[in-house]
């Protein structure tokens, strides 16, 4: 960790446009929550369909994008990455470092509104809003890793990882059992079954599987990214 | 005594042109035939063309499995007008990918000023851009239901081929090339970064869809079996498939019915001139 580059992280990340996005899909969570309130549909199984749909399988993947790459693939894309990579910082650092400032702001920013949202519509029921709000804060720290390793190795970061979530989570997810096995919102929603008691609600991946290979998966980004930032070449494409 | 002169001016040629002027109309349509191939990658980097390579790949895939069902098991698997709601999220992955792609460099490297000192103008420069964008996609749906509809003259099914189905489908893949194309420009002309824009419009994209999906679904359960159907509309695919079947009569691909046809053409419509309006005023200001 080095606090001078989390810092300037931290402000390139809310100082710029990239913060209306962080701001306004959480924003849409809870407003959608008190709409669906307000034309009544506040129960249980509603509350666990808006986390399942929207929270986990819309704005988690959309938050951890924006801030998983956005923490360094657009200083690497204006070539501004030298200046950091000529100082005498560890680039294993410097990936841990910014690993730390995208984890923590999509924790806070999809934990948070998950919880409010989910409190909205089920108040403390079966503790689905501390399931869901646990496992938005466990799947952040994955998709942060992920992305942030995607930011290291491609210049088109944000479109594979959007083939990532949309297409291999989304679509092939939903056809193929199997693929589910291999998705970090399926783990983020395993953590959140484990919590929460509700009936209306069954996770397709085991703990024993997702813990672990959530893990791995983390574990494994950060390490590669950080080689990866030890030979990076900055040469552009078109 | 007479110096010596410290700089000369040599005459190295240079001369005017004057062959043809060509004037604004080509200028707009040079410019929109190049974004046009830049989208699918022509003319840029090989990197640059593996994306919309792979995407058409996808969009083919259905249309490969389609035919050969009706070649070996006499089957029609796949109706036309659906075809687009059935891989929405591939299109919205190349809209998101190419739309950026061919506004936020101008923006970002600042060079609208170079395009404006020629004859074109903002307008044109905007014509160019959403045409550009309106034809890649409509090619990109177009091209592979074309591919299946001669497939299916070809196999020749008892009953004849579905040629009004094809041709609705034509009908509504233009419908959702001139939606689709101008949220992708307006949203992506808001950030001169590549990545951003690219989150932006996927962004929106997986909002829309998420929010039409869960409100039609709230609202049937609550009793309000009326609303529900507009809740499907926000999802930009969706308003696409009501207008097609507004349209042209064909069946809807989801839920048990669209709102009237003249609504959603109404609504389609209003997008689209935000959208387009959006744009105008942006690049009055990123002009200056």
């Amino acid at each position: 960790m080095n606090g001078v580059v989390a810092e300037i992280t931290y402000r390139a990340m809310l100082g710029r446009k990239r913060i209306w996005l962080l701001v306004l899909l959480p924003l849409a969570l809870v407003v959608i929550a008190a709409l669906i309130g307000m034309i009544g549909g506040a129960d249980e199984r509603t509350a666990v369909l808006l986390m399942k749909t929207f929270a986990i399988g819309t704005m988690l993947p959309l938050l951890g994008l924006i801030a998983g790459t956005g923490v360094i693939a657009p200083e690497i894309e204006d070539g501004t990455i030298i200046h950091l990579l000529a100082k005498p910082i560890s680039r294993p650092v410097i990936v841990l470092t910014k690993f730390v400032v995208a984890a923590s702001l999509i924790a806070v920013f999809a934990g948070v509104s998950t919880y409010a949202a989910a409190y909205l519509l089920a108040r403390g029921d079966s503790g689905v809003a501390n399931g869901f709000a646990l496992g938005a804060v466990v799947g952040a720290i994955a998709y942060a890793a992920v992305f942030l390793l995607l930011g290291v190795v491609t210049r088109h970061a944000v479109t594979v990882g959007v083939i990532y979530a949309l297409v291999w989570e989304g679509v092939v997810g939903g056809y193929v059992p199997g693929a589910r096995k291999f998705s970090i919102q399926q783990w983020a929603q395993t953590v959140a079954d484990h919590v929460s008691s509700s009936a209306f609600f069954k996770a397709d991946v085991s703990l024993g599987f997702a813990l672990p290979a959530m893990l791995i998966v983390t574990v494994g980004a950060l390490v590669w990214a950080g080689q990866r930032l030890r030979s990076l070449s900055l040469t552009g494409d078109d | 005594m007479t110096t010596e002169p410290t700089a000369v001016i040599h005459d190295i040629g240079y001369r005017h042109y004057d062959g043809p002027r060509l004037g604004r109309g080509n200028a707009t349509m040079a410019l929109a035939v190049q974004s046009l191939r830049g989208t699918f990658g022509l003319g840029r980097a090989i990197r640059a063309k593996i994306m919309p390579l792979l995407l058409i790949a996808i969009m083919f895939m259905p249309v490969v499995v389609s035919i050969g069902v009706m070649a070996v098991a006499k089957e029609r698997i796949l109706p036309y007008p659906q075809y687009m709601v059935f891989m929405q999220a591939v299109i919205a992955v190349f809209l998101a990918a190419q739309s950026p792609y061919l506004v936020a460099p101008d923006l970002r490297f600042r060079v609208l000023p170079l395009y404006l000192s020629r004859p074109l103008t903002v307008t044109d420069y905007v014509v160019a851009k959403l045409s550009a964008l309106t034809v890649a996609l409509f090619l990109l749906t177009a091209v592979p239901l074309t591919v299946m509809f001669i497939g299916e003259l070809l196999v020749d099914l008892p009953g004849g081929a579905r040629t009004g189905d094809y041709l609705a489908s034509i009908g509504g893949s233009v419908v959702s090339a001139v939606l689709l194309a101008s949220i992708g420009v307006v949203l992506a002309s808001l950030t001169p970064r590549r990545g951003l824009g690219v989150a932006s419009v996927i962004a929106f994209y997986m909002f829309t869809a998420a929010v039409s999906g869960m409100f039609n679904g709230i609202l049937s359960s609550t009793g309000h079996d009326s609303l529900a159907p507009w809740a499907l509309l926000l999802n930009p695919f969706f308003l696409t498939d009501a207008v097609q079947s507004g349209l042209f009569g064909t069946d809807p691909s989801v839920g048990d019915g669209y709102p009237a046809g003249l609504w959603t053409c109404l609504i389609l419509l209003a997008e689209v001139a935000v959208a387009v309006s959006g744009i105008l005023l942006r690049y009055r200001k990123a002009a200056a």
